[in-house]
């Protein structure tokens, strides 16, 4: 028991006062004129008699009436022993920590100090005690559920590691607030332990902890961090004697207050030492440091920018991915008398840039499988027959991701091998008769249609459709155009990890003005660039991204580095492999995408790759996670509890950074201590006047 | 019978009389009302009725001489009437500061004036002559008995105020030397003194022949005590303090007080004197009642 305002325990001489009212005051008040002191003077005179106390009970509650106020006006709180004394009578405590493991409690000895000032909530734990530890960074991860048993909590905190994450302080209190929101105990306490990154919290955050619940932060941050980052990378691509060349940039950031100078910045690939280049920076200061142009010669070259080592190495290296840029390969299969019919596509795959499309015409008959290796898309124009076995290599293309385009018209026949035809093939339906169809209804989400969506990006009103093909689409296939009678015009069907798009019409001119009109270039580039899944490679992509595998898996079967189906949608099995060399299966039963969770190169391999090199993604560190500017623990904790700053950073559970004005305002007990005094003085009063009133009715 | 009595007055609690200022107009509504309410008055007749024969002296009026009488009897007698009887009515009213104590509003010394009021107003309605004198340590005023100083009287009382000390012994022994002639004789006062003494100084009014009728006027307080926190008494007279436990004093100084007035009752009965104990919160017929009943007694064993 402490008090809050001792000095008013001063007021205890007050106790004195009914005693002296009693002996003293109460004889001297009162001088009462008398007729005669004849008789009073004979009567023997004994002054014990008037110190005599009477009524103990009233006497006795005037003390504690005095007591209790003073001791109210003290403001007394129990500390924190009494607290845990009273505890181990009362009840127990849910605990929940919060251990911070981004990858910024990597420096120095942060993430060790961590585990410590865990361990010791754990060991300062009741018997009644239960406490649940929750791993967080971006994200977050309950290790260990609500339980009592120590050795399993320090098992749990002792296995912890640091990741590449970001901090990202909400939803650790989120989880905290609902799993205190769910407690039925009395004492519920949330202790986080964090290095308080700035980066990690908004002040936006909408975190309300349960009513009682108390939340401690213990900060393992220090006051002087000295941190040199690689932040970025960009590329410049040029082209040099038929060869690819890309100059690389890398910025760096210094989180310190002294200069960086002369610190050597390597360029490895393929773990390769390629270039040295030193770099000055000044104190908190940010720089950029370029390489020599270097030839990209093949696929998924894995590069690695390494700047020194410091009290936080994970930032120090920035890993990437080169490829060399290289154009979306189309074949076209035309039937056998149509020579001329793929001269409207051909010209206007020609015309794109990004990406830049290589289209090759070959007669329908004289496709091969090695025809089809390096192809991301194959447009079967009109053709007039197709083998069985040619069938059985398009199905196969499809479905490890290749992109089909079948273009239906007169010679196409209805009884033909069209086992990927997203729908029942027809008749032809002639429209001349109304001076040709148009297009009904387009499908704007589709992306082959989706930047059309707009009014004023093309108009597809003026094209005229004299005879198109009649397609019954199945269930599983979708429309994404209808002409104006309601036949169907484009329809999609997904095959594997590939996609397959027939138009019901020709796109030779025959029958109809289609590739004569405007619309013609961005509907076949858009279409073109959808079936060949084609998408800006990013070099490099931060820690937390989801990766969608089936990317990478048509990406591996359009450059031919895999003979089997596999992937999300595939029958195959492939493998994703992390930079720790933790493997993910891919095919039946895989995951579809996988978040990058960790820093370095992720390999996605599919059987018969051979010696080829893996599908790589590279990973880094979120830039904002080498900042580690520090919030103050206490100014944190106004921020999460909307109570005034004032408590110091840097405690720990014996050490609790709760005031004792902070207690003794939770406490409360002067309240009660003051209504308990008030309360004893009004029954005090009422039972010394009933007294009272009883002797004057004796008497 | 002419009548200003207030109805009901004679059970009026004095507290209510003190609210009339008039002496008289109290005195009349009192004793009328005590009259009005008795069946008939046989204590005293008109003042005309005869009384008794004596014999002719010589200077006696030969009309009141009884010629009847003498022809029966050839001696002259004289009659003599009632109205020769009337004799003299004096109160004796102590005006010491200690009559001043009221503790029911109603002073000993207020109490004692409308007593003798009343007691005058009757004298005086059946002709007898009325007299005061007040005292304290000295004689304030003496007012000789006569028929015609009842509004003397009231005037003397109504100026009476309780300031001084008083000394009652040594003024009841000066003022038993102006009883020359018969009298009745109303002692009002409390009697703060030792009963001894106070037999003392009242026995030459009996050897006078006189008849002394003792009011001994005291306060309930004064009787009762009850009084409960513990203080500090301060005496009116002497302004002496005594410090007072009444838890503890109460019991004794009641029976004290109880022994003090059964020791003047008693001495006062052993020298045939009419004793009566009035309490301030008494209504005042009540102590007329006790008074002329003690009398009727006291008479009819003479």
């Amino acid at each position: 028991m402490s008090f809050l305002s001792p000095l008013f325990l001063l007021g205890l001489g007050a106790v004195a006062v009914p005693l002296i009212v009693h002996l003293i005051q109460r004889e001297r008040k009162d001088l009462i004129p008398f007729p005669s002191v004849m008789f009073l003077q004979r009567i023997p005179y004994q002054s014990v008699e008037r110190r005599r106390i009477h009524n103990w009970w009233l006497f006795l509650m005037r003390v504690a009436a005095m007591v209790l106020i003073v001791a109210a006006f003290a403001r007394p709180f129990l500390t924190e022993n009494a607290v845990n004394a009273a505890a181990a009578v009362t009840g127990a405590r849910d605990v929940v920590i919060l251990l911070d493991r981004s990858a910024s409690m990597a420096y120095g000895n942060h993430w060790s100090r961590a585990q410590d000032e865990a361990l010791q909530i754990v060991r300062g734990l009741g018997a009644q005690d239960r406490a649940t530890l929750v791993l967080f960074d971006r994200g977050v991860e309950e290790a260990v559920r609500s339980t009592s048993s120590r050795g399993e909590l320090e098992v749990a905190i002792g296995q912890a590691a640091v990741t590449s994450e970001s901090t990202r302080y909400a939803p650790a209190l989120r989880e905290a607030q609902s799993l205190l929101g769910r407690s039925d105990r009395g004492r519920r306490e949330a202790y986080l332990i964090s290095d308080f990154q700035k980066s990690g919290w908004e002040r936006q955050e909408d975190i309300h902890l349960p009513e009682g619940a108390t939340i401690t932060p213990i900060s393992v941050a220090e006051m002087e961090t000295s941190d040199l980052a690689v932040t970025s990378l960009s590329m410049q691509r040029s082209s040099f004697s038929g060869q690819e060349r890309v100059v690389l940039t890398a910025g760096l950031t210094n989180h310190s207050a002294a200069a960086v100078t002369n610190l050597p910045v390597k360029l490895e690939i393929d773990g390769r030492a390629i270039e040295t280049r030193p770099v000055t920076l000044g104190p908190h200061a940010s720089g950029a440091v370029s390489f020599d142009a270097l030839t990209v010669s093949e696929t998924n070259m894995r590069g690695v920018i390494r700047a020194g080592s410091d009290a936080m190495p994970k930032d120090n290296d920035f890993y990437f991915v080169l490829s060399p840029s290289r154009p979306v390969s189309v074949l076209v299969l035309q039937g056998d008398g149509g020579q001329n019919s793929s001269v409207y596509l051909t010209t206007v795959l020609g015309l794109s840039k990004a990406p830049p499309f290589k289209a090759d015409v070959i007669p329908v008959s004289r496709l091969t499988d090695t025809l089809l290796n390096g192809r991301a898309v194959v447009v079967v124009n009109d053709s007039t027959s197709l083998s069985t076995a040619g069938a059985d290599l398009l199905a196969r293309f499809v479905e490890r991701g290749g992109g089909l385009f079948i273009a239906l018209g007169a010679r196409t026949p209805v009884s033909g091998e069209w086992p990927l035809l997203p729908g029942t093939l027809g008749s032809p339906v002639d429209r001349m008769a109304v001076r040709g169809g148009t297009f009904g209804t387009l499908d704007f989400s589709h992306p082959i249609f989706e930047q059309f969506k707009e009014q004023g990006n093309g108009n597809f009103a003026n094209m005229r459709f004299y005879r198109y093909r009649s397609l019954g689409v199945g269930p599983a296939d979708r429309v994404l155009a209808k002409f104006d009678d309601g036949a169907t015009a484009i329809a999609e069907r997904r095959v594997g990890s590939g996609r397959v798009i027939a138009f019901t019409s020709t796109i030779d001119g025959s029958w109809n003005d289609f590739p004569t009109t405007p619309m013609f270039l961005p509907l076949m580039h858009e279409a073109v660039k959808y079936l060949a899944q084609y998408g800006e490679v990013p070099a490099w992509q931060p820690v937390g991204r989801m990766f969608d595998i089936s990317s990478a898996v048509a990406s591996i079967v359009r450059e031919g580095g895999a003979n089997t189906t596999a992937g999300a949608g595939g029958g195959g099995t492939g493998v994703v492999v992390s930079p720790s060399g933790h493997q993910v299966t891919l095919g039946a039963g895989g995951a579809p995408s996988l978040e990058l969770a960790e820093q370095g190169f992720y390999s996605v391999r599919l059987p018969g790759m051979g010696d080829r090199r893996p599908y790589t993604v590279a990973v880094n560190m979120e830039p904002a996670e080498s900042d580690l500017s520090a919030l103050p623990a206490s100014e944190f904790l106004s921020g999460v509890t909307g109570r005034p700053a004032g408590t110091p950073a840097g405690q720990s559970l014996e050490h609790p950074e709760i005031t004792p004005v902070d207690v003794e305002k939770k406490q409360s007990l002067w309240w009660f201590l003051l209504a308990a005094g008030l309360t004893l003085l009004l029954v005090e009063a009422a039972l010394a006047n009933q007294l009272s009133r009883g002797k004057a009715r004796v008497a | 019978m002419e009548s200003h009595a207030i109805p009901g007055a004679r059970f009026v609690d004095p507290k209510v009389l003190s609210r009339i200022k008039d002496l008289e107009l109290l005195a009349r509504s009192v004793v009328d009302g005590f009259i009005n309410g008795l069946h008939r008055a046989p204590y005293f007749g008109a003042s005309i009725d005869f009384a008794e024969h004596r014999g002719y002296v010589p200077g006696d009026d030969i009309r009141r001489v009884d010629w009847r009488l003498y022809a029966r009897t050839d001696r002259y007698f004289v009659k003599q009437y009632e109205a020769d009887t009337n004799s003299n009515f004096v109160v004796l009213l102590d005006t010491s500061k200690s009559m001043g104590f009221a503790s029911n509003g109603v002073s000993k010394l207020e109490y004692a004036k409308y007593l003798a009021a009343c007691l005058a107003y009757l004298s005086h309605r059946q002709r007898d002559r009325v007299g005061i004198t007040t005292f304290d340590e000295q004689v304030i005023s003496y007012v000789p008995p006569s028929a015609k100083h009842f509004d003397v009287l009231l005037h003397t009382l109504d100026r009476a105020k309780a300031e001084r000390p008083g000394r009652l012994l040594p003024m009841l022994t000066n003022a038993a030397e102006h009883f020359k002639r018969r009298s009745i004789v109303a002692l009002m006062s409390d009697l703060y003194e030792d009963p001894e003494a106070l037999m003392d100084a009242l026995k030459p009014y009996r050897f006078l022949g006189n008849d002394l009728v003792v009011f001994h006027i005291l306060d309930p307080a004064e009787i009762d005590f009850p009084y409960e926190d513990a203080s500090r008494f301060q005496d009116l007279e002497s302004g002496e303090e005594v410090p007072v436990v009444p838890e503890v004093f109460a019991k004794q100084y009641r029976k004290l007080v109880e022994e003090h007035i059964n020791a003047i009752r008693t001495k006062c009965s052993e020298a045939r004197i009419d004793y009566v104990l009035l309490r301030t919160s008494q209504p005042l017929d009540e102590a007329l009642f006790m008074y002329l009943g003690n009398r009727e007694r006291l008479m009819r064993t003479r």
